[in-house]
């Protein structure tokens, strides 16, 4: 399970934040790793498992604020002209797959509508923070699913 | 920010704002979503529908300077590397060399060269990663290509598969000795006043010398990239040299005892548009040279040159429009420290002429930095101190003022720090690479807008265009480091003279949640 985030940019956290609650959970039998990069790196970090849970903030700006949504690598999209100044979540996948690098079979992207990414502070936004249960149960039934059901 | 500054800050952007809405005949590219992590351009027309004036207004993260006061000063190095997921050791070592003056302390002579060892290791990773990742699809794929291959696929088609792994192995193999050094390579752990808080095992020097001579290589290939590409296709050539992607400014730098280019220390250097020295300081007169001029339009401030002054986003002698990044650093410079970038230099400015004021050269001086980064590293890998254990001298004075600068990878990087006697915070001011290049940045914005925008009529290409401009800055978008969707939204409302949306083009990431 990757969280992905910035502890010190309010709503950012709160992929950091769900990973740092499952960690005690899934400890013993999930990986739990937290980052704070961008795009390429993140290739490193999924680079030789069978399945991996990225748990991140979403700015979509069309659910309400503390809506968890998922995501497939497929529903990202096409790798479009880089932004600029940053490698995305498609790049990286389509990099890794073109490469034939050892990449996981199955990837579920949880996230979380948020309010405040941009803003420096540790603790969630009025908003945002009453839906962190929600978010961590939800990556949570994941973890079990995937426990419970052998890999393909 | 200091109280009487605030209030005047405030009051020229209520002046401001209000002369601002009072305008009319407005073309906007501007955001998708309802919040402020985007790029925002401005386009204003004049009665025949060209363009009058363009805004380009880069999204920024808010809050640091409050978030940061009452805070020991001795975090910073930890807390400004988290400020950004891209240039984190950028930040760590500008505010770690803040710390020294802060605590008045001198770093061992070992320490010194282990800080500038892992920061040029960091230059040469993110430099590669900008090169073939970010602005790859500009040079190397091409500025004509269908946009379905103007992206990191596009490269790896283009410079083949083995690159391609070639370029994920280098990178991730600095990373790890970044991570030797500093622990996490996202949030370094190495600096601390007076010195660093690891040193090298003789034993691992080997290896790391493995890595230096690889790392020359991989820079020579990727200058070869660049000659049989972009150098032999005449139609780049044109481009780079177009007057479009040209401003004729002022240039920053950092430099060493001789003039010559350095990352991590030395005083700053400015020339002139005809490459004259005019200044040179060190960061604690920093204050003294860089003044910062409010727009309405922009949350950024744009830096100028005090002693020349602003005169508007004009480029000339005598405008305080500067530049900073690999394109400046080279202009400000003598020369390369190390011989093959040296050689490299030459061939740079043979063709190109000095100093280079071509906005998009920037990525042909990206990579010659590439290989100095990378003789540098073997340089100091086999200087006998690089092991020593002594690395550090304990601070004992009482904390005041601090100022540390150092050249991120897209420029001068400036932080500033004031404490009480405990050390803790009371002012924080940080000058980043892009506010430096701000004013230049929004000329170039507007140089693109003013060429695909005419009578009125605008040009598809206007987004690939400004965007083009813009990237080869490699400027520093932090908000969009990593929440989702993960790329910056481009809209073009193109607007009639009456202010009617007529037209819109737009570069969004489309992604597709379920609940």
């Amino acid at each position: 399970m990757l969280g992905l985030g910035n502890d010190i940019l309010t709503d950012d956290a709160v992929g950091l934040l769900a990973a740092r609650a499952l960690r005690e959970r899934f400890g013993g039998t999930v990986d739990v790793v937290e980052a704070g990069e961008s795009g390429l790196s993140l290739l490193d970090h999924v680079e030789g498992y069978d399945r991996v849970l990225i748990l991140d903030a979403v700015v979509s700006g069309q659910v309400e604020v503390g809506t968890v949504l998922e995501f497939g690598m497929d529903d990202l999209g096409s790798p479009v002209a880089p932004s600029p100044h940053f490698t995305g979540m498609p790049e990286m996948w389509a990099l890794g797959r073109r490469l034939k690098l050892q990449l996981p079979q199955e990837i579920r992207i949880l996230a979380l509508e948020v309010a405040r990414p941009f803003v420096f502070g540790e603790s969630l936004s009025e908003e945002v923070a009453p839906a962190l249960p929600a978010f961590i149960q939800a990556a949570s039934d994941i973890l079990r699913e995937w426990d419970e059901r052998p890999r393909a | 920010m200091k109280d009487p500054v605030k209030e005047s800050w405030n009051e020229g952007q209520r002046r401001a704002n209000a002369e601002y809405t009072a305008k009319r005949r407005r073309v906007t590219i501007d955001p998708i979503t309802r919040l402020e992590g985007h790029g925002k351009i401005d386009i204003f027309m004049d009665d025949k529908g060209d363009v009058e004036k363009a805004y380009f207004q880069i999204p920024e993260l808010r809050g640091f300077e409050v978030f940061s006061l009452g805070r020991p000063a001795e975090d910073m190095p930890q807390i400004t590397s988290r400020i950004c997921g891209v240039c984190p050791t950028a930040h760590h070592m500008a505010s770690t060399k803040a710390l020294d003056m802060l605590y008045s302390v001198e770093p061992t002579s070992a320490a010194k060269k282990l800080r500038e060892l892992i920061y040029n290791v960091f230059m040469l990773e993110d430099h590669a990663l900008h090169v073939y990742i970010l602005g790859g699809p500009d040079f190397i794929v091409g500025p004509d290509a269908p946009a379905a291959m103007r992206n990191v696929l596009g490269v790896v088609e283009k410079v083949g598969e083995e690159v391609g792994l070639k370029v994920i192995g280098m990178r991730r193999r600095l990373r790890e000795f970044i991570a030797y050094l500093g622990g996490k390579a996202i949030h370094p752990v190495f600096g601390l006043p007076g010195g660093v808080a690891k040193g090298i095992d003789p034993a691992d020097l080997d290896g790391f010398r493995q890595l230096a001579d690889d790392g020359v290589e991989f820079a020579q290939f990727t200058l070869q990239v660049f000659n049989d590409i972009v150098l032999k296709n005449a139609e780049y050539v044109k481009l780079i040299t177009s007057d479009a992607f040209t401003h004729k400014t002022h240039y920053m730098g950092l430099v060493d005892d001789d003039n010559r280019v350095n990352f991590y220390d030395g005083k700053v250097r400015v020339v002139d548009p005809s490459g004259k020295e005019i200044l040179k300081f060190t960061a604690e007169q920093y204050g003294e040279v860089v003044s910062e001029h409010v727009e309405p339009w922009s949350y950024v401030k744009f830096a100028f040159l005090k002693s020349v002054g602003w005169k508007g986003f004009t480029d000339g002698a005598d405008s305080g429009v500067y530049c900073v990044a690999p394109l400046a650093r080279l202009n400000v410079a003598d020369g390369m420290a190390t011989p093959q970038a040296q050689a490299a230099l030459e061939q740079y400015f043979g063709l190109l002429g000095r100093p280079v004021h071509h906005t998009l050269a920037n990525h042909w001086a990206r990579a010659i930095e590439m290989l100095y980064a990378a003789e540098r590293i073997q340089e100091l890998i086999d200087d006998p101190e690089i092991a020593s254990r002594d690395i550090r001298t304990i601070p004992t004075a009482t904390p005041k003022v601090g100022m540390g600068i150092v050249e991120a990878p897209r420029g001068t990087l400036f932080h500033h720090y004031e404490t009480d006697a405990n050390g803790i915070l009371t002012m924080v001011n940080l000058i980043v690479a892009t506010q430096n290049n701000a004013a230049r940045m929004a000329m170039s914005v507007e140089n693109a807008a003013k060429g695909l925008i005419h009578g009125g009529h605008v040009d598809e290409g206007l987004l690939n265009k400004v965007e083009m401009a813009f990237r080869a800055y490699d400027p520093c978008h932090a908000c969009a480091t990593h929440s989702l969707p993960g790329q910056m939204p481009l809209v073009a409302r193109i607007r009639n003279k009456q202010g009617k949306i007529v037209e819109t083009l737009r570069r969004d990431s489309g992604i597709v949640g379920k609940r």
